[in-house]
């Protein structure tokens, strides 16, 4: 009996320190942790992986307002609002609420110029919910959308037919 | 002349630092023996199961990834099988080994995150950060890869929606030589201490019969001694063309199913995924990661059910489909659910500082028992 507890004492203290030397060994590594944000060796935003998904952000010259992000998008984050002009249709707003935004990447996906896409950006935490809306059409402006060149004209008419063939499935009746 | 004492209904949580989220225990106890400790869930319901009917199906991947955040590759995987099983979708076989990389990756941080909670609700601190410490390194290993440290939504329905990034085998490589050491060391630290081992053996025995009827699944369900894993069981995606032993408890501190039994479960699964990892890197085919789908998704009138084995033990979903783009319904079963289930039975006559480590040691994850 009396054996079975300084024997529990001893195990308790051998183990013990055995944890502490594991600690103590953790003093001479080289630390993992990293300074932010002003101790970094380059800016934060730099070194972030490629495919970092951190900010949208859509690059107005080629967007052809197709709408294709607006659809995909699980939770209507995104708002564009196209109008009917002298010249053709014009985007008058092209909004995108980060704040609703959970950067699933899947507005990205169907974009057929690349337009929509991820910058990483993080650091733009804000007090309001108003500043967290990215406006990429300034107000009261008028963005002409991108027409895909003639060059392109085979893949634009591979497009065109799977816009026939997307028209042709909704057409179809409920099974 | 004894003190006049009478029995005391506590309240632990919703907010509590040991519930590892918002779930609550009403504790009835006299002095620190409980006599019952009644789970009450619903605090974190968010309504993703309704979620699925109103969105499309692409539309609530990121979805799947919220309803069990520690280990979202596995949710991510479960979800996209069943819709490919509804659609008769063929993946390629790139993508599949993909899946499991993303999937192996992420039960090894869902898994060493546990161990360390387990330590850190005894009152160990240091295995906690060691754990977060290895935890990080494989976030940025998934951030290379998909872009996301915690709710990656990577798996795509018909494939994956990135291919590995150049040097992405090299460098999880690099973790898993640094990461094994890791693990002896980790082992040395925390289950050979004797300290911990009178603080979890012992404590929350489940048996094989109560596991088997209270419908344990996972880790939890293997440390009580049934041999079941449906990645060998029921196997799916490339599960058969690797090798892997499947770690059941055996009572190394007397009793078979105590906490110390799940604790070591977990850390022979991570060993098992350190080695379907490496095969899996040295299998893995050149080819597409994303295969044919369909423009437009809208499966034919029907329901499926597919399971798979998550970190958390099965995880299953359930969908019928009404022809139209949306499910019509879709339901997700979960292991943590089922685990909170055996709480009331187990804790009776249990101290109350024990009923910590048992949560602990069943690995729950509150949004994962609400969805």
């Amino acid at each position: 009996m009396s054996s079975g507890y300084f024997n529990n004492i001893k195990e308790a203290t051998v183990s013990l320190f055995n944890g502490f030397a594991i600690t103590l060994s953790n003093m001479f590594r080289k630390p993992v942790t990293l300074q932010y944000p002003d101790k970094t060796p380059r800016s934060v935003t730099d070194l972030m992986p490629e495919r970092s998904r951190s900010w949208l952000k859509v690059e107005m010259p080629i967007c052809t307002a197709c709408l294709n992000c607006e659809k995909a998008c699980p939770i209507d984050c995104i708002k564009i609002t196209t109008e009917k002009d002298p010249s053709g249709r014009v985007m008058s707003g092209f909004d995108i609420d980060m704040a609703k935004c959970m950067y699933c990447g899947l507005c990205t996906e169907p974009c057929p110029t690349g337009a929509i896409h991820f910058i990483p950006e993080f650091e733009r935490a804000s007090f309001s919910l108003d500043q967290m809306i990215s406006r990429f059409v300034p107000e009261g402006e008028k963005v002409v959308p991108y027409k895909v060149p003639k060059k392109d004209k085979d893949e634009e008419k591979n497009s065109a037919k799977e816009e026939a063939e997307d028209k042709a499935a909704e057409a179809e009746p409920d099974a | 002349m004894g003190i006049q004492t009478e029995e005391m209904m506590l309240n632990m949580g919703p907010q509590h630092p040991s519930t590892h989220g918002v779930i609550r225990f009403v504790v009835k106890s006299d002095g620190e023996v409980m006599t019952e400790a009644v789970p009450d869930v619903g605090y974190l319901h968010r309504s993703i199961e309704k979620i699925g009917e109103i969105c499309e199906y692409n539309g609530f991947m990121p979805y799947t990834d919220r309803a069990d955040y520690l280990s979202a590759m596995n949710a991510n995987q479960g979800y996209a099988m069943v819709v490919e099983k509804l659609l008769g979708l063929e993946i390629p076989e790139r993508a599949e080994y993909l899946r499991v990389i993303a999937a192996e990756l992420n039960r090894i941080i869902s898994h060493i995150l546990s161990l360390g909670a387990v330590a850190m609700d005894i009152g160990a601190a240091t295995p906690f950060v060691l754990a977060l410490k290895e935890r990080e390194k494989v976030n940025d290993l998934m951030e290379a890869l998909c872009g996301q440290r915690l709710t990656y939504s990577y798996v795509r329905i018909g494939g994956v929606s990135y291919d590995m990034p150049p040097g992405f085998i090299e460098r999880s490589l690099k973790f898993l030589a640094d990461f094994e050491p890791f693990m002896d060391e980790f082992e040395n630290l925390v289950p050979e201490n004797k300290i911990f081992i009178e603080r979890t053996a012992g404590v929350g025995v489940i048996t094989r019969e109560d596991a088997i009827a209270y419908n344990l699944v996972g880790p939890n369900l293997r440390a009580s001694g049934v041999d079941w894993d449906l990645r060998r069981d029921m196997t799916y995606s490339v599960y058969p063309k690797l090798q892997f032993e499947v770690p059941v408890g055996v009572g190394s501190q007397g009793v078979v199913g105590d906490s110390f039994d799940r604790f070591i479960v977990r850390i022979k699964e991570i060993k098992q995924s350190i080695s379907l990892l490496k095969q899996c890197f040295a299998q893995i085919p050149e080819g597409d990661f994303l295969g044919e789908i369909p423009r437009v998704m809208k499966p034919a009138v029907g329901e499926c059910y597919v399971r798979t084995e998550s970190s958390r033990g099965d995880m299953g979903y359930y969908l019928i489909s009404d022809g139209s783009k949306n499910a019509f319904r879709v339901r997700i079963r979960t292991g943590s659910f089922t685990s909170m289930s055996i709480i009331e039975k187990i804790s009776r006559g249990m101290m109350l500082a024990d009923l910590v480590t048992f949560i602990a040691s069943l690995d729950v994850v509150a949004p994962e028992i609400d969805r």
